[in-house]
């Protein structure tokens, strides 16, 4: 053979031929058992199916209360462990939970004496004053991070009875019953042993946070069966839940499911699969409007548009130029065009916003502040712009407008001193962390260079971005937003108080302005809900006329839940997720 | 081979593993933001924040957290993971497995059919099966991993229903009095679509890398020499051939096996697959230093192992390479 002869391989040989055989037959066999395992597996899930099955876009982070304070722990922990007070869902006003009545305010001596419900811990213990005077003990003794900083208000706390407690304040506080009442209590059989122990480590409140919590002891309507991490979340109605078959809030408490399985889905994608397909009854997240053409044709499916408690908006840093001038501020916020972002970037399922405070805050929101080019045109808005620019010195060699009024590319804009505009960027999310928010940065990019402005919309790692806004300060504008603001509106306070303009402080924009601060101290210190609420009002028109932070839109949250198997869900501000619907929702008869 | 080159190499590897555990305690601490940074919550004032940051240990010098770090892997402890409040060796060992079975478990048949069909491939080179099998390689070699595990959901889990939409089990057979063998069942079922989506993206490569590496083989003078000996075509292709023609599929598995350990977060994500892939991307982007940290040197240290592995294995399967 010669030695360029191998390249010419011959055909297999019959035993070739045989062992082909050989693996057709295994592979058939396999395919036959997979098969029958799919069958079998089939006729297996069709005989259990009384639960209520939920799907979640994340796995909870911690069961332990004091760790997990993200989205989907929370989904979960709310439902064992409760307040003492909560918010009815719809009027939104605060009313008793586990308290039996409104608290009793002594104006003089600044107390409030709160009468307990006759409630039980889940394990059938009685829920009694013991466990409030602990919980409060608990968030003092480890400075427990969201709660310490608003019950340090209290001087004092005792039980007077098993069902009563007295709240000593070291001064009026407004926001006593939103923030500190409202707060989980916990069960001190449950926590007394781990926080002793945690007390003796060098790192107590990481000790307690580090505590491995398999069953929670709650108040709520469910408790934790089992939890199968990485697969799934089994909770059953709590026995003892002191609201069954009480009516609280408009509603008949239940639960009037027994079970509750909840599991995740990685991507929406397979979330809305499996809701069309009936494996899960209600998807707990916010879907996308891409989604909802699809899912209107199902019947099998029902959709929710609600409100949302959030504030999506650009914010300047008002501690050096140029925006340390309201005059381009305001000229900012009359060429953007909320209008647009409406309904090109949210496609509709949202509203514009002109206050801080989202509308639907209704009895907080202020909807008579300045609304900046409302109701303009394009040309409309950039005229006023113009104008408000012109007043302030600013000018053109080539105005955005010709002398007809038509709108024209304009020179660079030169500021009052005639000197050119340094280039400015604005920073956003990346679109793949938040799409609607990179988008509005780059309209608003686009609005800003029609008036000649050297804006630069820049998407920027969601961490750096609040790494550079929040803590280092080193930026020009931003577009962020809060997808979860807490009902009461002493957040105003947060944001634009001028002490809290320091690195982590939440006035990210540098915004000082003593009247402000004199109108925020005195709101905090009223109990007058009324009183109240015309400081509130003042801060907002405050706020519009200084503009540190333009709000943009609340995005609707839109739910599905599947329409054959359970009904009763109760739709609030922030959608349907919550405690409420789990005790009223029950079995479609 | 020497027993000197094996404790030369053992030598380097934990060299080389010190230096990557230096570099990752520095590019963590060295990024932007810290652990609760992407936290918005309005109700976490500056004050809670700088508790928090203390209680992590966060608030000491660097050079103080390095050396905690050092001693710390040196006493086996990977620390406690900042968001999940649990151990990381805790974290990981969960996690890890669900990985294995399934990232291994696709690469391991992946790289046997990739081989076997490869070596069919070209032994029959140029015929319809060759031009079929390298048409079938390009096409999955080319698949975009999400699009067709989404696509293979909805079709097999959704429009036919016969599979699952991902997680790792149904939680409805779970809870009740179950037998094991359905149980056992239904992890099968459920770990079918992952593994047909991760086997059908490695077959492409290792078939064309398998089908490559035999051509060139067959061309060698030894194998001229079996035909000479009057050896059946099976033995010259099964024995001869296809035993030198694997190694860089050797070569390609076991560096895919250490990847692996990172798993594929696409795919576990589109599956909702708990394995530790998605666990890296969190951790990564929470800057969650212990879990991050302790991933990136597990995937270091199967990396540097798999590679001596496959040096060994090397000198094992080819007796012209010595050490």
């Amino acid at each position: 053979m010669r030695p360029d002869t191998p390249l010419m391989i011959p055909r297999p040989s019959q035993r070739l031929k045989r062992t082909a055989e050989s693996n057709l037959r295994f592979i058939l066999s396999a395919v036959i058992f997979l098969f029958a395992t799919v069958l079998f597996l089939s006729c297996q899930k069709a005989e259990k199916d009384l639960f209520l099955k939920i799907g979640l876009p994340e796995e909870p982070r911690s069961l332990n209360l004091w760790l997990g304070t993200d989205a989907n722990s929370r989904k979960i922990l709310s439902l064992i462990y409760q307040p003492l007070y909560n918010r009815h869902p719809e009027t939104l006003e605060i009313i008793p939970w586990l308290a039996a009545a409104a608290p009793e305010f002594d104006k003089e001596n600044l107390t409030y004496t709160v009468k307990l419900k006759d409630a039980k811990w889940s394990d059938g213990s009685k829920f009694t004053s013991e466990d409030v005077l602990f919980t409060k003990q608990l968030f003092f003794d480890f400075k427990i991070p969201r709660y310490y900083s608003k019950w340090k208000i209290i001087s004092k706390i005792e039980a007077l009875d098993p069902h009563t407690v007295v709240f000593h304040l070291k001064k009026p506080s407004a926001i006593f019953m939103s923030r500190v009442l409202t707060a989980p209590i916990v069960s001190k059989k449950e926590w007394e042993a781990v926080a002793k122990d945690a007390q003796t480590k060098e790192k107590p409140l990481r000790s307690l946070q580090d505590h491995s919590v398999e069953t929670p002891l709650g108040t709520g309507p469910f408790m934790l069966t089992e939890y199968k991490k990485g697969a799934f979340i089994h909770m059953k109605k709590n026995p003892h839940f002191f609201g069954t078959g009480q009516t609280m809030g408009g509603h008949v408490l239940g639960p009037h499911v027994d079970d509750i399985l909840f599991r995740v889905y990685g991507t929406s994608d397979v979330a809305i699969l499996a809701l069309k397909k009936g494996d899960i009854d209600y998807y707990w997240w916010d879907i996308q409007p891409g989604y909802i053409h699809d899912l209107k044709e199902q019947d099998n499916v029902d959709l929710y548009f609600n409100k949302k408690s959030a504030l999506y908006y650009m914010g300047f840093n008002m501690r050096r130029a140029p925006f340390n001038d309201i005059a381009l501020r305001r000229a900012i916020a009359t060429v953007v065009d909320k209008d647009f972002i409406l309904t090109r970037i949210l496609q509709n399922f949202g509203t514009p916003m002109h206050s801080i405070i989202p509308s639907g805050n209704h009895f907080w929101h202020n909807p008579d502040v300045k609304k900046y080019g409302h109701g303009l045109s394009k040309v409309q808005r950039i005229k006023a712009a113009v104008k408000i620019l012109t007043d302030a010195g600013y000018s053109w060699k080539t105005p955005p407008l010709n002398e007809t009024g038509e709108q024209v590319k304009p020179s660079d804009i030169l500021l009052p001193g005639g000197k050119k505009m340094d280039k400015f960027v604005i920073l956003t999310p990346p679109a793949d962390y938040d799409p609607k928010r990179a988008f509005a940065g780059t309209m608003i990019q686009e609005w800003l260079r029609e008036l000649g402005l050297p804006a630069f919309s820049r998407p920027m790692a969601f961490n750096s971005l609040l790494d550079t806004v929040k803590e280092k300060h080193e930026f020009d504008a931003f577009v962020l937003g809060y997808g979860k603001l807490n009902l009461d509106p002493d957040y105003l306070r947060s944001f634009f108080y001028s002490k809290n303009d320091k690195p982590r402080g939440w006035n990210m924009s540098g915004y000082t302005n003593p009247e402000f601060d004199r109108i925020a101290d005195i709101q905090m210190s009223l109990t007058d809900t009324g009183e109240r609420k015309k400081l509130i009002l003042k801060m907002q028109e405050i706020l519009l006329a200084d503009l540190p932070y333009l709000p943009l839109y609340n995005p609707h949250i839109i739910e599905a839940t599947l329409n054959t198997r359970f009904r009763g869900w109760v739709a609030k501000v922030d959608g349907i997720g919550n405690i409420w619907s789990l005790c009223a929702v029950r079995p479609v008869e | 081979m020497r027993l000197q080159y094996i404790i030369g190499k053992l030598i380097e590897i934990a060299f080389i593993f010190f230096i990557i555990l230096t570099m990752l305690f520095f590019l963590f601490r060295l990024s932007p933001g810290d652990p609760i940074s992407k936290v918005v919550d309005p109700m976490l004032t500056p004050e809670d924040m700088a508790h928090m940051i203390s209680q992590m240990g966060l608030d000491k010098p660097m050079w103080e957290q390095y050396l905690i770090y050092v001693k710390n892997f040196f006493t086996g402890s990977f620390g406690v993971s900042f968001h999940y409040g649990e151990p990381v060796s805790q974290i990981i060992k969960e996690r890890l497995g669900w990985t294995i079975i399934l990232f291994t478990t696709s690469t391991v048949m992946a790289a046997l059919a990739g081989v076997f069909l490869g070596k069919v491939a070209a032994w029959n080179k140029g015929s319809r099966l060759d031009n079929f099998l390298s048409i079938f390689a390009l096409v999955c070699y080319t698949l975009f991993i999400p699009w067709f595990a989404l696509l293979l959901l909805w079709a097999m889990g959704f429009k036919l229903g016969i599979f699952p939409l991902g997680g790792v089990l149904t939680p409805e057979l779970w809870v009740g009095d179950t037998s094991p063998l359905v149980k056992i069942l239904d992890l099968l079922h459920h770990m079918i679509l992952p593994l047909m989506t991760l086997f059908i993206i490695n077959l492409g490569s290792y078939l064309l890398l398998m089908r490559s590496s035999m051509l060139s083989v067959l061309r060698e003078d030894y194998i001229i020499t079996a035909r000479a000996k009057g050896l059946c075509e099976k033995d010259i292709r099964d024995k001869h051939a296809a035993k030198n023609a694997a190694l860089p599929v050797i070569t390609s598995v076991g560096l895919s096996l250490a990847f692996s350990i990172n798993g594929g977060a696409l795919t576990e994500q589109i599956f909702t697959w708990p394995g530790i892939g998605r666990e890296l991307i969190f951790a990564v982007s929470n800057n969650d230093y212990p879990l991050a940290q302790a991933c990136f040197l597990l995937i270091a240290l199967v990396v540097l192992v798999a590679n001596l592995i496959v040096d060994l294995l090397y000198a094992w399967l080819d007796p012209r390479i010595t050490y």
